[in-house]
């Protein structure tokens, strides 16, 4: 938990905001870039994807020129050119310019990683540059999509479009859509939603190709907006879908076709009935709202009175989507730490308040003020339990957005390598803290890349071990109690044990006669320097072996365990707890000190008398119900003095996942809540401890870290 | 005290303009607007010295802005500062046509952003 806290160097407020924005907006580029690797397929574009991600683009150019990264903002600049060319047409989808926006993404990411170097950035100089010549050559050569007559359309309405909007303006008249200017006022305090509900429905026709807003009748109460609507419905079609009071509907271009749109069984005839429902509605339109642009002498004009016979509509997803922007409020996740920080203070101030209240109570001339004190602090109590879950639960995110991102690089690992893969994905809902789910990114991905590359065989030779072409790799997630438990499972060709021993002895790691068993063996993937495969590939090879995942999982009281058959497949479990701020702690004393035990890692506690410990092999162990469990003494662990070797001993059963060890303590002391801190200085590093909490008025105590304990008896029982 | 409006859909950029404007040399107010929908909903609360626009924005975009706070009595004489990255030559042509005031490409020096604001508050003051 230490190892969590201290990785990130001292930066200035403002480049920390910096790295945070472009790490979203690369995150949203991706995104966007798999939605139109997708769509290329398809053949069709979506134009506001097109548009989504020119705007990325565009705001990580402007970004990192302002903070004078300029490779960054050239090649942002250069991703901006692509994408203006796509979304204004004159780039086809199936452009090849369009190939270099992921390396172009990827390596903006790269250079933000090296952002705090200045030599490493120069260093990415020619790697900029190279990229920068492929996009200019490809978009020199790019197919150009032919342009349209500029439109018959009114001046005053084109001012405020910008290129884009124009663009699809001209779009839009070349594919003979109907171009309608939709009208109505709202309340200027609370127009958000109302204009919402009129795009949203709006959209479900169409296209909403502007938003202008201009004074209302009332300047200061009222704002009015007009829409620049393009569809292939007529106005009479548009007009039944939008529900609003003032709301009215010009024509201001007549589409070529008389096709209705496929979702209205409405009128085909569209000229007629435009024309009837603008003779029967104008009166209604007059009556409702000022329209000063709309020519009442124009026979498209029809205005929206609100249709009794309707039936209520639905609100529409994409009316949703815009409320939960305006509910959702960005925090910087260090601000959640300081406010997890002074709970857990709270939390420890009302243990204090416990105590004098008890104090109170057991002295007959103040017992009545410690009955008082007492039931405040039980209110007291259970506010700040709440107070707790609140700030916890603000902390929690789905692990979706990890996967998503495993996903992606699935997609691209398949289209980079030609191997057939499927990537199936359970649990995306299942919650953690933030920051375990920012940290398992690095070591799940690599456990995906290890999967693909490594694990899965070529189709080929699947074939011939009678499994499907494709291979699979499974990710899922499950909430067991306070862990997650994340598995990554494949259906390759599984582990060779006996290749991992050779292997292993080999690099020296294990002792040629050694005599291991096979979970044992497996074990050995997880130390330094041992990779089962001897080609190193480009996407899995680099730096992070599983000694890394490993460790990676462990600084976050995380657990890693590896089964795998040979030909049938390979599953990684990493298990990890739900949170790490507040826990509640088993205090328990050894000789003069305290330790905390995570309560969520406490199965069970047992006095035994010495003649209940078994020795084998110089280790000891205890029968549990049949079962041999593993101990340690904590008093040898940390070099205290031992007790008189006919106490009456307690054990505290640990586990985690499937894991069991027993620890062997003097005392029980209470549950009580405890806030991890880090430990800085010498002993950050004593093996067997995750770090320091205060216990109200009794001072500091060690918090046991029991993942590691317990694998280290693992390997102390296996050894035996 | 100068009020100024900042409409911006980047935090760190807008975090940017306020700090740069925050040492104007004058006393100031900010407000922060972070889409033209915010910056709509702001205009009618407060009596503001100076508005600072983006053009790239969700909802609406910053000429749209500039049209309707131009096209409005009560806003009109607020001086209109647009902040672009640097980009459609025409766009930025219409943010003046449509009555912005002045126009800055981004990057720039935190200085000439507090120059230019300086010059558009004394302009405005003197008419």
């Amino acid at each position: 938990m230490a190892a969590r806290r201290t990785r990130s160097p001292a930066r200035s407020k403002a480049t920390r905001e910096f790295v945070s924005e472009v790490e979203e907006i690369l995150e949203r580029l991706r995104a966007d870039l798999a939605d139109l690797a997708d769509q290329r397929a398809g053949g069709e574009l979506e134009p506001e994807l097109a548009n989504r991600l020119f705007r990325s683009a565009h705001s990580l150019k402007g970004l990192a020129g302002m903070f004078g990264f300029e490779g960054m903002s050239g090649l942002a600049h250069h991703l901006e050119d692509i994408l203006d060319g796509l979304r204004m047409g004159r780039l086809a989808a199936s452009a090849p310019a369009l190939d270099l926006l992921e390396p172009a993404v990827e390596l903006v990411a790269s250079l933000l990683e090296r952002a705090g170097s200045a030599k490493a950035q120069a260093g990415a100089a020619e790697e900029v540059a190279r990229l920068v010549e492929r996009i200019e050559a490809a978009l020199h050569a790019g197919p150009a999509a032919a342009r349209v007559a500029a439109p018959e359309i009114d001046e005053r309405l084109l001012r405020a479009l910008t290129e884009y909007e124009e663009h699809r303006l001209r779009e839009s008249l070349r594919r003979g859509r109907w171009i309608h200017l939709v009208e109505a006022s709202f309340e200027i305090l609370s127009f958000e939603e109302g204009l919402a509900d009129l795009t949203g429905a709006a959209r479900e026709i169409g296209e909403v190709i502007s938003t202008l807003p201009a004074p209302g009748e009332v300047p200061e109460a009222q704002i009015r907006f007009s829409l620049l609507v393009a569809s292939d419905a007529d106005a009479q079609a548009l007009s039944t879908l939008l529900d609003h009071p003032t709301a009215s509907i010009r024509c201001v271009h007549r589409g070529a076709s008389d096709a209705p749109s496929e979702r209205l069984e409405h009128s085909t005839h569209a000229a007629e009935s435009a024309q009837r429902g603008a003779a029967e509605r104008s009166a209604s339109a007059r009556a409702a709202g000022p329209q000063p642009d709309a020519s009442e002498s124009d026979p498209e004009d029809a205005s929206v009175s609100p249709a009794l016979d309707e039936p209520a509509r639905e609100p529409s997803g994409e009316l949703d989507s815009l409320k939960s922007i305006s509910e959702t409020v960005r925090v910087d996740i260090r601000k959640l730490d300081e406010l997890m920080n002074l709970v857990g203070e709270l939390v420890i101030q009302r243990g204090a308040i416990a105590a004098i209240a008890a104090q109170l109570l057991a002295e007959p001339a103040s017992a009545r003020f410690g009955r008082e004190l007492g039931k405040l602090h039980k209110t007291l109590d259970r506010k700040l339990q709440e107070l707790q879950a609140g700030v916890l639960e603000v902390r929690m995110v789905p692990l979706r957005q990890v996967f998503e991102k495993l996903s992606r690089v699935v997609r691209r690992l398949r289209r980079d390598s030609g191997k057939d893969v499927r990537l199936e994905i359970r649990g995306g809902d299942t919650e953690l803290d933030k920051l375990i789910v920012e940290e398992l990114a690095d070591p799940l991905m690599h456990v995906v890349r290890n999967a693909f590359d490594h694990a899965l065989e070529p189709p080929a030779e699947r074939i011939a071990a009678g499994k499907p072409a494709e291979g699979t790799i499974r990710l899922e997630a499950l909430q067991r109690g306070n862990h997650v438990v994340i598995q990554v499972a494949d259906d390759g060709r599984g582990i060779d044990v006996d290749a991992v021993r050779s292997r292993a002895v080999a690099c020296g790691l294990v002792a040629p006669d050694a005599l291991l068993t096979r979970k044992e063996t497996l074990d050995l993937i997880f130390q330094p320097g041992l990779s089962t495969s001897s080609e190193v590939t480009e996407t899995s090879g680099r730096g992070v072996g599983m000694d890394v995942v490993r460790e990676n999982v462990t600084a976050l009281g995380g657990l890693v365990y590896l089964d795998s058959t040979r030909g049938a497949g390979t599953t990684i479990s990493l298990t990890l707890p739900i949170t790490l701020a507040i826990i509640q702690a088993l205090t328990v004393g050894v000789a003069d000190q305290r330790f905390a035990i995570p309560l969520t890692a406490v199965l069970e506690t047992l006095l035994v008398g010495p003649e209940a410990i078994q020795r084998s092999e110089g280790r000891e162990f205890l029968n549990l119900r049949g079962d041999a469990l593993a101990l340690r003494r904590l008093h040898a662990e940390f070099g205290l003095p031992a007790p008189a070797a006919d106490a009456r001993q307690a054990v505290v059963v640990v586990g985690l996942g499937d894991a069991r060890a027993g620890l062997l303590v003097d005392r029980l002391e209470g549950q009580q809540d405890a806030v991890i801190k880090p430990i800085l200085g010498p002993v950050r590093s004593v093996p067997g401890i995750a770090g320091a909490t205060e216990l109200g008025d009794r001072g500091t105590v060690l918090v046991l870290d029991v993942a590691a304990l317990i694998e280290d008896a693992a390997r102390r029982r296996e050894a035996a | 005290m100068h009020h100024i409006l900042i409409v911006e859909d980047s935090p760190t950029m807008r975090s940017l303009v306020v700090s740069a404007l925050e040492e104007l040399g004058a006393p100031v107010r900010i407000t922060e607007a972070a889409s033209g929908f915010e910056a709509l909903r702001e205009l009618p609360r407060e009596a503001y010295d100076l508005i600072v626009t983006d053009i790239n924005m969700p909802d609406i975009n910053g000429l749209e802005l500039v049209s309707f706070v131009k096209s409005n009595a009560a806003y009109r004489a607020i001086p209109l500062l647009i902040i672009s990255t640097e980009g459609s030559e025409r766009d930025r042509l219409k943010g003046l046509e449509l009555g912005a005031d002045a126009y800055l490409v981004k990057p720039f020096e935190p200085e000439v952003l507090r120059r230019t604001a300086r010059d558009l508050l004394a302009k405005a003051q003197e008419e």
